[in-house]
């Protein structure tokens, strides 16, 4: 009688082999589906290709999330009212206004800007300097900058304390700086909203494509695929290779999507530095951090992944010997 | 070996394939499967190794009842089970060595000892030499062996075979049937469907004879 060989390794020192088996197999598998891949260049860069490109805008409206955040961060959120006194205060009288509205509940700091270093600092700043010296008197207030908790958010209770440093004899008006940091906050929360809504639509795209890709990869081995179930290949060992085309894909993908989102940074920060120089701001788009970036590689990754075992799962169970 | 009682299988569009069909297969016996094209030689060996489900009696396999066996334990029951095929199913896409080693590989075996087996299975059926070939570097009779040498490379207590020789010349038949017997005399039961009565009768083993999907003659005993 011929050694009856047991399937999945019934004796203890079995068992280890098996485990070892099972890494080695899984290598092997790697292996040859990596330069299954290569031996076809053009078809696997194009596909790469194809599905970097979908994953090229949602990174970069992630990249501009990232650095629209920072903007936020630079402003960190807390509200600030600008109060212009009244002509005619002794700039003592305003100093000391300064001091004492800012030890008042609710209101974190307050800042004095003496209304001769504001036009020094306007002149200095912008080239109005001939037409201020056409100028009898300093047109510019002092002013008071009150900065308030980034706790206080509602637009109502800001309003509140606003109406109430009016009532102040000195101030004669109070701006509030809400309004931009407002607006920011919401760009960034469409933008974010945006993100999502995108990487999502292009995520169905991507396990669309890749999905077909490793249909047609099955359909190209059907009978390899038989041959394996005849002398008794389980479903994951089946799967394994289309698995690892699909890993291999959205490692391929997330590099392409890495290189084409860095080429564009690159392409747009010069207008816009430009753009943002024109509003006195000092800002470049950075590119993607460390943190992103290996983000961009799970997210491509789990991509593949989840196609290829779509797909598997779809079409490797209809392929039975006959 | 293998048992089947009373076994009856209807295809969805109703034709039956097979019905009341019943005969035993002892441990280590070898057997020949006959009828004409259509009596249903390849459906009862697609039933004994899970190709097909019965459509009523049972089927023992081993100890194996077949009509109770869940699906998702199929591949390590065909494991015990040796093929071959007609046109061999070999994969052209690599070597003669890795044809062979596929079932090793499956069964989950080192490299080293997978090394080892499949040169023992070619020298078995000569090819030791051919290992590093591509099976469409072969001949017909030699792809038919690289074929045996996968079928018999796990050392499955059961070896069957599907028209073995139907694309062979008869002194190429004769010399696969020789491996079959060579097989069968270490305790490897075989069950070959053929319906070349020439190449089979002077061989004097037992025949099981199918016509229209009953079995005329040679089913009795066990």
């Amino acid at each position: 009688m011929a050694e009856s060989p047991k399937a999945s390794g019934a004796r203890p020192a079995e068992k280890t082999h098996f485990l070892r088996h099972y890494f080695e197999h899984h290598q092997k598998v790697a292996k040859t589906t990596f330069f299954q891949l290569v031996r076809q260049p053009l078809t696997s860069l194009f596909t790469c290709f194809v599905i970097g490109v979908a994953l090229v805008l949602p990174v970069l409206l992630s990249v501009l999330l990232n650095n629209l955040s920072t903007i936020n961060q630079h402003w960190d959120g807390s509200p600030q009212i600008t109060l212009l006194l009244k002509k005619g205060v002794p700039s003592l009288d305003a100093g000391m206004l300064a001091e004492e509205v800012g030890k008042r509940q609710s209101i974190a700091s307050s800042r004095f800007i003496d209304n001769e270093a504001a036009l020094e600092d306007f002149k200095q700043r912008f080239e109005f300097k001939e037409a201020i010296e056409f100028l009898d008197e300093n047109p510019l207030p002092h002013v008071i900058i009150v900065r308030l908790y980034p706790e206080i958010q509602k637009l109502d209770t800001i309003k509140q304390l606003r109406d109430s440093l009016v009532t102040l004899p000195e101030v004669d008006s109070a701006i509030l700086d809400a309004a931009w940091v407002q607006r920011l906050q919401s760009i960034t929360l469409l933008v974010e909203r945006a993100v999502w809504v995108i990487a999502t639509i292009l995520s169905l795209t991507v396990i669309l494509v890749l999905g077909n890709t490793v249909r047609l990869a099955i359909e190209n081995r059907k009978e390899e695929i038989v041959v394996v179930k005849l002398v008794g290949g389980t479903d994951p060992f089946v799967r394994r290779p289309f698995l690892y085309m699909g890993l291999f894909y959205g490692l391929g993908s997330s590099i392409i999507a890495w290189c084409l989102s860095h080429w564009v940074i690159y392409l747009l920060n010069e207008p816009i530095q430009a753009l943002a120089s024109s509003y006195q701001l000092d800002f470049s788009l950075s590119g993607l951090s460390f943190l992103s970036t290996l983000f961009l590689l799970i997210f491509g990754l789990s991509l593949g992944w989840l196609s290829a075992w779509l797909a598997v799962r779809k079409h490797l169970d209809e392929i039975e010997p006959d | 070996m293998i048992h089947f009682q009373q076994v009856l299988k209807r295809y969805p569009d109703g034709y039956e394939a097979l019905h009341d069909v019943s005969f035993s297969l002892n441990r280590g016996e070898m057997a020949f499967l006959t009828g004409h094209s259509g009596a249903g030689k390849s459906t009862l060996l697609k039933l004994i190794m899970l190709m097909e489900r019965a459509s009523a009696g049972s089927i023992i396999v081993g100890s194996q009842d077949l009509t109770t066996l869940p699906r998702r334990q199929i591949p390590y029951f065909r494991r015990h089970i040796g093929v071959v095929f007609q046109n061999h199913r070999l994969l052209f896409d690599r070597s003669v060595f890795d044809n062979v080693a596929l079932p090793l590989e499956i069964s989950g075996m080192t490299q080293r000892d997978i090394g080892r087996r499949v040169r023992a299975a070619l020298d078995k059926v000569g090819l030791l030499s051919k290992e590093k070939l591509s099976p469409i570097q072969l001949s017909g009779g030699e792809q038919q062996r690289v074929g045996i040498a996968r079928a018999v490379v796990n050392k499955p207590p059961i070896l069957l075979a599907d028209e073995p020789t139907g694309n062979l010349d008869p002194a190429l038949s004769s010399e696969i049937m020789k491996l079959f017997m060579q097989f069968n005399q270490v305790g490897v039961t075989v069950l070959i469907a053929s319906h070349d009565l020439a190449l089979i009768h002077p061989l004097h083993y037992r025949v099981i004879e199918l016509y229209q999907g009953s079995i005329k003659s040679g089913g009795r005993h066990g």
